[in-house]
């Protein structure tokens, strides 16, 4: 017969647990990335790597047969998006060569760098968010590679994030919708200074010290400013405006970008091997 | 009796299709929280005790994996199985509503929990009106998945029938 008793041993188990977390929590804040949290996070992620590509493996027919279910419709609009800029590409194609020899002699003479110079390490993402909190991907390259902290990762479309952690054959990448995150960013058709923000949850980032009268149409590119002593070299583009507002008497507009790269559904990603230049 | 011999593999199985499989089934930002259902589970069917015990360790494997602080899951989810396996003592586990909607307010609670204590350790972007979206996502796609889960969880604590009675 079952024996129906309240004891305070689950409160005293509870008790126990809490403070166990908050220890933890607390070891975690206080070793900044150098403790042994850290070292037993890398270390978890290093050896359940392979069962993750394993698994990866395994289960990618049924991801891809619910991506698809679940996306359906987003996969039809982006079918035609894809179609149009196709047809637009082509139209400015001979346009494009000629501005890109302009380009070149520009950068030659003002001796500045760009992206297409710089060394880059391929990475795969083994590792995507795996909370709507976490703003993070992890890639199958590490130290051994040549990775460092704070290096600029970016994918097809522009800028992914930047290296936080690295392991010997991991690294951690913040994606730049972290709350985190701030890039130095131009306009590209004014060339006009400003910061773009993540917001954290959410997949937009707000574009900050945007002047007013500054003409900012829907649409257009974010591309990184690459001053001097950013974390992230020229002309990368950042981000799409979705919209931009000015409320009466304010001293900034009200800029809202989307990443150009679908942060979301990445599988390669490419580190600059770039540090901020002093 | 709950036996770790089935729990553990149980665990870590959860871990690798959260992993693999649940976080690409992505509706906007939210995508099921498989760990945090486990938790759910535990408390259903394992009483408050052994509720918090599970909602800890499937908190702590979470835990290793996102780049959030460190225990923030654990503490959330051993909250979340606590209270489960709480509200659970004495209900009458026979109407097949009770786990998905269970796990409904539970992962949906426990998604705003992880919002407010991560906000009270210094995360305050975690707490926003988006939060309350990724709750409901989390909730609804956990109360989806509750049957299976709670079925295999059932199995992983010996045919757990005992449930919390005797808590």
């Amino acid at each position: 017969m079952a024996v129906y008793r309240r004891t305070s041993r689950p409160r005293f188990t509870l008790l126990l647990l809490v403070l166990t977390a908050v220890t933890l929590l607390t070891l975690d804040e206080r070793s900044n990335g150098l403790g042994v949290v850290d070292a037993a996070r890398d270390g978890a992620r290093d050896l359940f790597a392979p069962v993750k590509e394993a698994a990866d493996a395994t289960f990618s027919p049924v991801v891809d047969f619910l991506d698809g279910a679940l996306h359906h419709g987003d996969l039809k609009a982006e079918n035609e998006r894809l179609r149009d800029q196709l047809s637009e590409r082509e139209a400015t194609v001979l346009r494009a060569a000629d501005a890109e020899r302009e380009r070149e002699a520009l950068l030659d003479l003002a001796e500045l760098d760009f992206v297409g110079d710089i060394p880059a390490v391929a990475a795969r993402v083994v590792l995507t968010p795996a909370s709507g909190f976490d703003v993070t991907l992890r890639i199958d390259k590490g130290r051994d590679a040549g990775i460092a902290k704070g290096m600029p990762v970016v994918s097809g479309g522009g800028l992914v994030g930047r290296v936080i952690d690295v392991s010997r054959k991991r690294a951690t990448v913040r994606l730049v919708t972290d709350s985190s995150s701030s890039v130095g960013v131009r306009i590209s058709s004014t060339g006009d200074l400003a910061v773009a923000a993540g917001r954290g949850t959410g997949s937009t980032l707000r574009v900050d010290l945007v002047d007013p009268a500054t003409e900012v149409a829907k649409g257009e590119i974010v591309v990184t400013s690459g001053l001097q002593n950013s974390a992230f070299p020229p002309g990368i583009p950042v981000g799409k405006v979705v919209a931009a507002n000015t409320a009466a008497g304010a001293l900034q507009q009200d800029v809202t970008i989307e990443p150009v790269v679908d942060l979301r559904r990445i599988t390669f990603v490419k580190v600059l091997l770039w540090g901020p230049v002093e | 009796m709950t036996s770790p011999v089935r729990l553990v593999p149980v665990l870590f199985g959860a871990l690798v299709l959260h992993q693999s499989l649940f976080v690409t089934l992505r509706i906007g930002d939210a995508h099921p929280q498989l760990m945090l259902l486990v938790a759910v589970a535990g408390g259903l069917l394992a009483g408050s005790e052994r509720g918090a015990l599970i909602g800890f360790a499937a908190g702590m494997l979470a835990d290793l994996f996102v780049e959030t602080p460190l225990g923030l899951s654990a503490l959330t989810f051993a909250l979340v199985g606590f209270v489960v396996g709480s509200a659970q003592t004495g209900i009458v586990h026979t109407a097949w509503w009770i786990s998905p909607l269970t796990a409904l307010v539970a992962s949906f609670t426990g998604v705003v929990l992880y919002g407010l204590l991560g906000a009270l350790i210094g995360q305050a972007h975690f707490v926003s009106l988006h939060l309350l979206v990724l709750a409901g996502g989390v909730g609804a796609m956990n109360a989806v998945l509750a049957a299976p889960v709670v079925r295999v969880m059932g199995w992983a604590l010996g045919g757990s029938d005992e449930k919390a009675y005797a808590r």
